[in-house]
């Protein structure tokens, strides 16, 4: 009830903030294809008033129902605008910490990632992707779900010592894509994930991962928010050839707590 | 709310800044050594490096006091509400402090708002001893750094409160935690270990302050080796004490506790780090004949090389829990007309030592508490002369060994004195000491080192001595070792105290008082109730021309846990969690 309440707050007090900017914006204003309530204040926070418009060529891949609303599967995919991509911001428009992660893709790897999220109620949930024209092209899904699922403590953290003891260790593969020339690397990776909103566990999440290749380029780079499921899986597709030359591929994530973890996949 | 981007966030940061006008210039060395002159800020725990808790600021005076007011409260929030031990540190208009859980917040000084708060993951398995409790931070360059009590040394941007570096002091498996604010001493970052009671190795450790790297390790138990390194490698920099075996038998020196757990002061004339070490473990002092060095003791340490100069032991070869902690003050002190370079300590064991911090050597020592049975007193050497009858008996001697004889033994093993800092005032030349009169039923029992396991050995109960009191806020003159004034309080005194050029002293009580007196006479000049016991150490500041005070307000720490008879003199009091702030009205 009380989220509710601070988010009726919020639309109201950004409702007259981008009423005030429609006017001075030259660009025609595109309904939200899901008609989400907080579209206004999401955009406002994570596209400001930069040019945008819906485009289906940016899919968000989500189960029409939430089972497990700790562990919601997302798929990105933003192969359409492949190489032209500054970043991919996703984020869902009713949970109480909105974003989930920010995607920086390498150009030569393929603009496709899936990891699991938390997800508090159905909600609308959004991918952004910035081109390099400055350019928002937005992509939209539906998910329906019972929820609780960032206000839920962790499994690992609640009051088993196993998180502590196995915190980053990490396990990955990866497997070459039937579709076309490329390969897919999965990794998961041992931690609660807290967002801060479960009773007095203060939030503890991985906030940063890089994939590196062999010469310390990034080829992949997120920002991770609170809302990234417990026990992160994440997947990110590669082209197949920069995999023969790469040899070695180096995983490296940081928490906000400080701790390092890397692994070589 | 959340900040995603980095254009966005950068412009926010401009914004904040250029809103708040907050200077960046950092905490340097030299911040940190002029801390006690310099009123406009509170750099280092104990307000100057040597600990004396005396500010030369006097507008809140013996009469002005009784108009000062609060000026805003600071809540912790949340369920995490008890044992707020802290010491606030002040710099360019924030207030850095520490609450319990291994938690740091920034505060708006001016206004009590949230700048930012971070709050460390802990592990379900953490062993604190006594209560989930910190003692503050330590300023350096623009890192806010603290202890963690999964032993942890952790550094945040002073701005943000992001982790700029964490390392790992200890195991905490192993009972180690850290609660102890750390201490800074020319770029170092000093910090000792918590875990007497799970028969830890204690340690005293030096890291970069800037980068967080290991400089040097010593450990406070003979026969253990210290290490520094050099150019970052791991050289051997000699055993403590020499060699193992010396005054510890068999294997108990491997185990052997003197936890540095409340960490200690800095001599800049010496350059002397004077850190304490706690109860030789077990408490069960039969299974370890000899002195069992180097518990119970303080160590004056070389901050360059982590070499121990000297050691004074206050309580040698002990068997109630007299841990050697406590803080030990420099000050100067003149006699026959030449200038002594001396400091004091108000032990655990209820004996007051005047030391040669030069060298260790034993000035004068007097007790400080009305009564003291395990001692008949002191020597000439300053060791104490032992009342064999008021040792805790051996169990091995018993018909089924399982229970030594019990003894009434004075002070309780909460001490005369425990962590809670005195003050020193530079004008009436007197300590102030927040004491204690408990005492204790202490028995031994046999046991074993088992890793992550209590090691006691012993089973007690406290109990009050007096209807009318157990805390007594004392002025001792260490010239005499006199008690030139007292105040008594019902429940025991657990808070750090606070001197003022304004003839002030300050105290906060588990009854909830912030308590004023004169420091000349006891008169009682101010109190103000903050809502929940104070166990914190109150600090003063000057800003826009007006002198602050500020203390947490959080009942906890051991008291509570530990209690015995003396728990129904504590029992109805409340938790809180808060900070609160007070200066004179403008006229």
């Amino acid at each position: 009830m009380m989220i509710r309440l601070l988010l009726l707050t919020l639309l109201v007090t950004v409702s007259a903030v981008s009423a005030v900017s429609a006017v001075s914006a030259v660009q025609a204003v595109e309904s939200d294809p899901i008609q989400s309530p907080m579209w206004d204040y999401t955009r406002q926070q994570f596209i400001g008033s930069a040019p945008y418009h819906f485009d289906e060529r940016v899919k968000v891949l989500l189960p029409a129902f939430a089972e497990n609303p700790t562990q919601v599967p997302l798929q990105i995919d933003a192969t359409a605008l492949a190489g032209d991509i500054e970043r991919i911001v996703v984020w869902a428009d009713l949970n109480p910490i909105q974003h989930i992660f920010t995607y920086y893709p390498h150009p030569d790897v393929i603009p496709k990632v899936s990891l699991r999220f938390k997800v508090q109620q159905g909600t609308a949930v959004r991918a952004a992707v910035l081109t390099q024209s400055g350019v928002w092209h937005v992509g939209s899904a539906y998910l329906d779900a019972a929820g609780g699922g960032c206000t839920t403590p962790s499994t690992t953290g609640n009051g088993s010592p196993f998180w502590e003891s196995h915190l980053g260790e990490t396990q990955s593969r990866s497997f070459p894509l039937a579709s076309k020339g490329g390969v897919r690397f999965k990794f998961r990776v041992i931690h609660p994930m807290d967002t801060g909103l479960a009773d007095a566990i203060p939030e503890f999440y991985i906030q940063q991962v890089i994939l590196q290749n062999a010469k310390k380029e990034s080829l992949a780079r997120l920002e991770l928010s609170q809302p990234v499921a417990e026990n992160p899986v994440i997947s990110f597709d590669l082209r197949d050839d920069l995999n023969d030359q790469a040899g070695q591929y180096q995983l490296w994530m940081r928490d906000n707590n400080g701790n390092e973890f890397e692994k070589a996949l | 709310m959340k900040k995603f981007g980095g254009s966005f966030a950068v412009t926010a940061l401009v914004t904040a800044m250029s809103v708040s006008g907050i200077a960046q210039a950092g905490v340097t060395d030299k911040d940190i050594m002029q801390d006690q002159m310099t009123v406009e800020d509170v750099v280092s725990n104990g307000m100057g490096p040597r600990g004396q808790r005396y500010s030369p600021l006097d507008m809140i005076n013996a009469d002005t006091v009784q108009d000062m007011r609060p000026v805003w409260a600071f809540s912790f929030g949340g369920e995490k509400q008890r044992g707020q031990e802290s010491q606030p540190m002040v710099k360019d208009g924030v207030m850095y402090v520490t609450a319990s859980y291994s938690r740091v917040f920034a505060v708006d000084t001016k206004t009590g708002d949230e700048l930012w708060e971070y709050n460390a993951r802990l592990p379900d398995g953490i062993m604190p001893c006594c209560d989930v409790i910190n003692r503050g931070v330590a300023l350096y360059g623009d890192l806010v750094i603290f202890g963690t009590l999964d032993a942890k040394l952790v550094a945040l941007d002073a701005k943000t409160g992001k982790v700029k570096w964490k390392k790992k002091v200890a195991d905490y498996k192993e009972g180690y935690s850290i609660t102890a604010a750390p201490q800074v001493v020319n770029g170092k970052i000093i910090t000792g270990v918590s875990g007497g009671e799970f028969g830890i190795v204690g340690k005293v450790e030096a890291y970069d302050a800037t980068t967080g790297k290991i400089l040097w390790t010593r450990p406070t138990v003979e026969g253990h080796m210290g290490y520094i390194w050099k150019d970052g490698k791991k050289v051997e920099n000699g055993i403590s004490g020499g060699k193992a075996g010396q005054t510890w038998p068999g294997d108990l020196w491997k185990s052997g506790g003197a936890a540095t757990w409340l960490g200690g002061t800095y001599d800049p004339d010496t350059n002397s780090l004077f850190i304490g070490t706690g109860n030789p473990a077990p408490w069960n002092s039969h299974m370890r004949p000899g002195d069992n060095l180097f518990s119970s003791s303080r160590l004056a340490i070389d901050p360059d090389t982590g070499k121990i100069k000297w050691h004074f032991q206050t309580t040698p070869h002990d068997g109630w829990d007299y841990d050697g902690v406590n803080e030990l003050i420099s000050f100067d002190y003149k006699a026959d007309g030449k200038t002594v370079k001396a400091a004091a300590t108000a032990d655990r064991n209820g004996f007051m030592y005047v030391l040669n911090r030069t060298n260790g050597d034993y000035i004068r020592g007097f007790p400080f508490v009305d009564e003291i049975t395990w001692a008949k007193g002191l020597d000439k050497n300053g060791r104490p002369i032992y009342d064999e009858a008021f040792r805790p008996g051996n169990p091995t001697v018993t018909e089924d060994g399982k229970k030594g004889s019990s003894v009434r033994a004075v002070p309780a093993f909460l001490g005369g004195k425990n962590w809670m800092p005195m003050a020193y005032s530079q004008d009436t030349e007197l300590f102030y000491v927040p004491s204690n009169e408990w005492a204790m039923d202490i028995w031994n029992e046999p046991t074993a080192y088992k890793k992550g396991a209590a090691y006691l050995g012993a089973g007690f109960t406290i109990s009050p001595m007096n209807d009318s009191h157990i805390g007594v806020l004392k002025a001792m003159d260490p010239k005499t070792g006199k008690e030139v004034w007292r105040y008594q309080n019902y429940a025991p005194l657990w808070g750090g105290v606070l001197a003022t050029a304004g003839n002030l002293v300050f105290i906060g009580t588990p009854e909830g008082y912030l308590k004023g007196f004169d420091a000349k006479t006891g008169e009682l000049k101010y109190q103000f109730n903050t809502g929940s016991g104070i166990v914190g150490s109150p600090i003063t500041w000057k800003q826009d021309g007006e002198q602050f005070l500020s203390v947490l307000s959080g009942w906890g720490g051991a008291v509570p846990l530990w209690g015995g008879e003396v728990a129904k003199r504590v029992k109805h009091l409340n938790q809180g969690g808060s900070v609160w702030t007070f200066k004179l009205p403008k006229s």
